[in-house]
């Protein structure tokens, strides 16, 4: 495993840092989960040590049967040409996370969004609080627990027609003859 | 008393003629864009179509005072300007009200309908309106300086400010202009380009990015309004051209319906030959921005306008 | 003085200026949607939608035809209504792609309309997903002929059904601070 070098003494790095567990995924891919305390130390021992220069994304993924939040940095190293995942779950009660835009500017974009669509509070955020959705006093809408079809029929007029449409996922199954995995069963139409 | 009245008569032969032309090169040149492009593209009378839609609108938005004004300043604007064109050499039923200087009268008269079309955008309070008149009134500045070189050196040519005296003098050499001073010609010509609003210099309108600047917020009868003062004020552009480079209409005299028809047709033949460079240029042509519009006009045909006095001069 | 042509009374007048309308339809295409793809090809050499005086507008002052092409996000319909409020009398709406229709692949989406015509009035729908050119042109050669026979008078029933169109606005753009255009 000679080409995962740069890898390996990446994730070395950080673990003897932060004692975080982390694997290498794949070639130019490290993951790192780590407690949400530890991110904007890890970011900044990452940008500083390791250029990590550039935020890619963060990201946020609602796990309502564990009743966490994960949220993803996702950075990247123009010297290495590494990406750097790092993980972190928060509780989906009262979710808060550190805010990181003092280390990049454009966390600001994606921690506002996070904060409408998922209703995640970044204390010192700055920004309308408003930003994409206008208008919106429901539950922040990306939450798994928020009934999109409970409320499209509610506000939009869902005009009639649509009964006999077919879940393709369901007609797919019929013909092959295959199973529908058991997580997938309640988004069925036939209910 | 009878001398009025055909004097009038013939004003009212010009407007219809100068607006029927207009429209109808607008329309053969979109249909003549649509066959470049390999398309069908409407019907060559699809110019009279919209100005009637338009007129048929039935609600027109008037932001204020000088937003109503604006279309009727331009149209006021070009047949003012028609007015004093002499259409044909001396013909009795086209007349002009012609003096000694109108070529610099005219010079001033050209941007009245503009500067109009400025003052009632401005009123609208639409930015992109803003931004088109900044545009325009920054081009006509551009294409001025060789326009206005040009014309200067044909007055040095032929020691005269009267449009007809430099018809007639063409006639009577039997050089055009366009070929005695080539240099003040072209200078002329690439002004043209900026005047015709085609490609590449098509910054006014702009619909991609200016959604049409000016006239935005200009809809129905409006538009309409705008569309008749443009086709007429096109057909001056282009009769001016012809009688200042290409010796109007020829040399015909004779007050006789043949002879006034055949005046006609030499006329439209020259200016529709005039009318496609511009449009050729456009067809080739992607749009500049507007400092490079400038930097293109004041560079090889203001050049171009300076070799052409000096040629006069000579 | 009238005319009659299809079995529709008109009188002279009406029928001039309804051909004029007919033949000279400019286009304010509201491209949000996925459907503004298809509209390049309508309006090129492919297609070529000017053969029927179909010309595209840059503004909503100048146009004829409100062309929405696919689904439209709570946010945009605002715009949309904002546009539609703007362009002159008489104004036609062509609606285009499913999602205008029923909501289409976004039916249950927390942010995109389900039937438009609950908003705005509606001449022509054209359904499919996507229409093709074919289709488009299609659809406005139906405009045409709601438009010479008379009948697309959409735009009056807009402003005499206002209070029931602003209930169905409202209940989606809470809070409406939208300018008061006298059209």
């Amino acid at each position: 495993m000679d080409n995962l070098q740069i890898e390996n003494n990446i994730l070395e790095t950080i673990k003897t840092a932060f004692k975080v567990e982390g694997k290498v995924v794949r070639e130019k891919r490290v993951e790192i989960t780590a407690h949400k305390q530890l991110i904007s130390s890890i970011l900044l021992f990452a940008k500083n040590q390791h250029n990590y220069i550039h935020l890619n994304h963060i990201t946020c993924v609602d796990w309502i049967e564990d009743g966490e939040f994960e949220i993803n940095y996702i950075i990247w190293s123009p010297t290495t040409k590494n990406t750097l995942i790092i993980k972190t779950r928060i509780s989906r009660e009262n979710a808060q996370m550190e805010n990181i835009d003092n280390i990049w500017d454009q966390a600001n974009t994606y921690e506002r969004e996070m904060r409408e669509m998922y209703g995640i509070e970044f204390p010192g955020l700055i920004g309308e609080h408003e930003f994409i959705l206008e208008d919106w006093d429901e539950m922040p809408p990306m939450r798994r627990d928020f009934d999109t079809l409970e409320y499209a029929t509610k506000t939009f007029y869902q005009r009639p027609g649509r009964e006999d449409a077919k879940d393709v996922r369901e007609e797919l199954t019929k013909q092959s003859g295959e199973e529908i995995p058991e997580f997938a069963k309640k988004y069925s139409r036939e209910k | 008393m009878e001398d009025l009245a055909i004097k009038i008569l013939g004003a009212v032969l010009t407007t219809i003629m100068a607006f029927t032309v207009g429209m109808f090169y607008g329309g053969f040149v979109r249909k003549l864009t649509a066959r470049v492009q390999n398309r069908r593209g409407p019907v060559v009378y699809q110019n009279f179509i919209d100005l009637l839609k338009l007129q048929s609108k039935t609600t027109n938005i008037a932001h204020g005072f000088m937003h109503h004004m604006a279309p009727i300043w331009m149209i006021i604007a070009s047949l003012t300007t028609l007015m004093f064109l002499p259409i044909l050499n001396g013909n009795l039923w086209f007349p002009n009200i012609s003096f000694h200087g109108d070529l610099i009268f005219l010079l001033y008269m050209m941007v009245f309908g503009s500067l109009g079309m400025a003052l009632g955008a401005g009123q609208t309070g639409n930015p992109n309106s803003a931004i088109g008149v900044t545009r325009g009134l920054s081009q006509m500045v551009g294409f001025e300086i060789p326009f206005v070189m040009s014309l200067i050196a044909l007055m040095i040519q032929y020691k005269t400010t009267s449009i007809q005296d430099i018809m007639i003098a063409q006639n009577e050499s039997g050089i055009w202009n366009m070929f005695s001073n080539p240099f003040a010609f072209l200078a002329a010509l690439f002004a043209m380009f900026g005047m015709f609003r085609y490609s590449p210099f098509d910054i006014v309108g702009a619909p991609a990015e200016l959604a049409s600047g000016p006239v935005s917020e200009f809809g129905g009868k409006y538009l309409g309004t705008m569309m008749t003062a443009n086709s007429i004020f096109s057909f001056f552009k282009l009769t001016l051209y012809v009688n200042l480079f290409m010796a109007g209409a020829g040399n015909i005299n004779d007050v006789g319906i043949v002879a006034t028809l055949i005046a006609i047709v030499i006329l439209l033949i020259k200016t529709f030959a005039l009318y496609m460079v511009p449009v050729f240029y456009g067809w080739v042509s992607p749009r500049y921005r507007t400092e490079q519009a400038i930097r293109y006009f004041w560079a090889w045909p203001s050049a171009l306008g300076l070799i052409g006095i000096v040629w006069a001069l000579i | 003085m009238t005319i009659t042509e299809n079995n529709i009374k008109q009188p002279i007048g009406e029928y001039i200026q309804n051909w004029a309308r007919k033949h000279s339809l400019f286009v304010l295409a509201y491209g949000t949607g996925c459907g503004a793809i298809e509209i390049p090809p309508t309006m090129t050499s492919r297609y070529d939608a000017e053969r029927f005086g179909i010309r595209g507008a840059a503004t909503p002052r100048q146009a004829d035809v409100l062309l929405i092409t696919g689904y439209l996000a709570t946010k945009s319909l605002k715009r949309v209504i904002r546009v539609y409020e703007q362009m002159q009398d008489p104004k036609y709406v062509i609606a285009f792609g499913s999602c205008t229709i029923n909501g289409g692949m976004y039916y249950d989406s927390y942010n995109t309309i389900n039937a438009l015509d609950r908003y705005i009035p509606v001449d022509v729908y054209i359904n499919g997903c996507m229409p093709r050119p074919e289709a488009v042109i299609s659809g406005f050669v139906e405009l045409q002929k709601q438009i010479a026979s008379g009948n697309a008078y959409n735009a009056t029933k807009y402003k005499e059904n206002l209070e029931w169109y602003r209930e169905n606005q409202k209940k989606i753009i809470k809070n409406w601070r939208m300018p008061d255009y006298n059209w």
